[in-house]
């Protein structure tokens, strides 16, 4: 077994590597200088996609057939004039379901598909010009589109999720959206449960139980088992706060998950001074505190993009801090391992993994 | 005349921070570059924080990227990267 991190951050790409989940070799970056959104390994052909972003000169999409060694960008990107939008942030590479589909979200609220494996992206304008988007806002990072998921059982049906405008289904390949918000509450509005407008952090679609949904919201944790038409809020019994970012689920488990909750909104540092990953193996009836090796004092943060998980068994669990530590726990919570310290502020973190 | 590119630019340009070039004016030539695309946004207007300067007069306080070149030319990318501010 090897498993490679892929671990974006404010100042580039970082590789870690490991045979053993415990002790793992971290490469020099690559791809300096870039705020990396969000890195990803196409399982099926090796490319590695990444979202990346500069200051001055905008995002892209970078593709390497090495993993790293040497680096392409796409050659065209970007939104139509007659949108009267241009591309601000790219945010979340998803290979898509063929070799050489990749989908792109993106910021201000946009998602970008290339059928060319990343040399050319178009708009998605069915959902970049959602009749909802004038209820749309930005959050704190942007209007970014920063979940993709695709159902396992159906080839037409898709996910996305926009902070602040809510989670979308489609059931017919991307061509129409019905926004999937019902019960999910947008405490920061006039209107607590609008039709659209939520802040979504994260959008997880469970691959061996499609109907399965979960995300961590900046207004709690949910869970749906109806593909979005209604959701459950979960963070009454056991988590701390409702508040975070991250969520990770098991593949072969799909009553379990973990999240990190951080303690409010005003507030983005991790719940109760202390960082702590918080299990539930009941659906989210209830939540366990795990955090073996884990510091007792702690006040950091955990981004969006910035937790992973593999399918291996048993589960492999990481995630960054924007302190710049990876944590990894070889064994679905139970004892967790500094694997990397004193990188750059972390923005993603991507397992790609062989057995 | 010749393009002179930040450490980012070149890199993305295969390591290569300065480039010989014929062009009747900067916006030519900056779009004979390799990181054209980073430089111009998609309506091939020049990205707000991208500066060029031409022998050392911003093209901004000019006829912008429609300056016209004659030939042996220095024109300087610069990134405006502001710097952080001292507390007062």
């Amino acid at each position: 077994m090897t498993v490679t991190l892929l671990v974006g951050t404010r100042k580039g790409l970082f590789q870690l590597h490991s045979d053993d989940r415990r002790s793992w070799q971290l490469d020099e970056p690559t791809l300096e200088g870039w705020d990396v959104f969000h890195a990803i390994v196409d399982r099926r052909d090796g490319t590695l996609y990444a979202a990346g972003n500069t200051f001055p000169y905008g995002g892209t999409v970078q593709r390497s057939s090495d993993m790293g060694k040497t680096w392409e960008r796409a050659e065209e990107i970007g939104l139509p004039e007659h949108t009267g939008l241009k591309l601000e942030k790219t945010w979340h590479v998803r290979p898509g379901r063929q070799v050489g589909e990749v989908w792109l979200g993106a910021a201000p609220g946009a998602l970008l598909y290339s059928g060319d494996g990343g040399k050319t992206f178009d708009a998605i304008l069915s959902l970049t010009q959602h009749e909802t988007r004038d209820q749309w806002n930005p959050g704190a990072g942007g209007m970014c589109c920063h979940s993709i998921q695709f159902d396992a059982e159906d080839p037409e049906r898709m996910y996305v999720a926009i902070s602040a405008a809510g989670s979308f289904r489609s059931e017919d390949g991307a061509d129409s959206w019905t926004p999937i918000n019902k019960n999910v509450a947008a405490d920061f509005m006039a209107e607590k449960y609008p039709e659209v407008g939520q802040c979504v952090h994260k959008l997880l679609v469970h691959p061996t139980k499609p109907d399965r949904l979960w995300q961590q919201n900046h207004c709690g944790v949910y869970r749906s088992d109806d593909r979005g038409e209604n959701w459950e809020r979960l963070d009454g019994n056991g988590l701390p706060s409702g508040f975070g970012f991250p969520i990770m689920i098991h593949e072969r488990e799909p009553d379990t998950a973990w999240v990190i909750p951080e303690q409010a909104d005003l507030n983005r540092v991790t719940a109760e001074g202390r960082l702590g990953v918080y299990r539930t193996r009941d659906a989210g009836e209830s939540w366990e505190l795990t955090a073996n090796g884990l510091p007792d004092q702690a006040w950091t943060g955990v981004l969006r993009e910035a937790s992973s998980f593999d399918a291996l068994d048993p589960v492999g669990l990481y995630f960054g801090t924007q302190g710049g530590s990876v944590w990894v726990s070889p064994d679905e919570g139970d004892e967790w391992i500094e694997a990397a310290a004193n990188l750059p502020p972390i923005l993603s973190v991507e397992a790609h993994w062989e057995e | 005349m010749t393009v002179l590119l930040p450490s980012i630019l070149a890199a993305e340009a295969g390591g290569q921070g300065q480039f010989e070039l014929e062009a009747e004016t900067v916006g030519d030539a900056l779009r004979a570059l390799p990181v054209a695309n980073m430089l111009f946004d998609e309506r091939g207007e020049l990205r707000r924080l991208v500066n060029v300067y031409v022998d050392g007069q911003d093209i901004r306080g000019g006829e912008g990227v429609e300056a016209p070149l004659t030939g042996g030319e220095s024109i300087r990318v610069v990134q405006a990267v502001a710097g952080g501010c001292a507390a007062s």
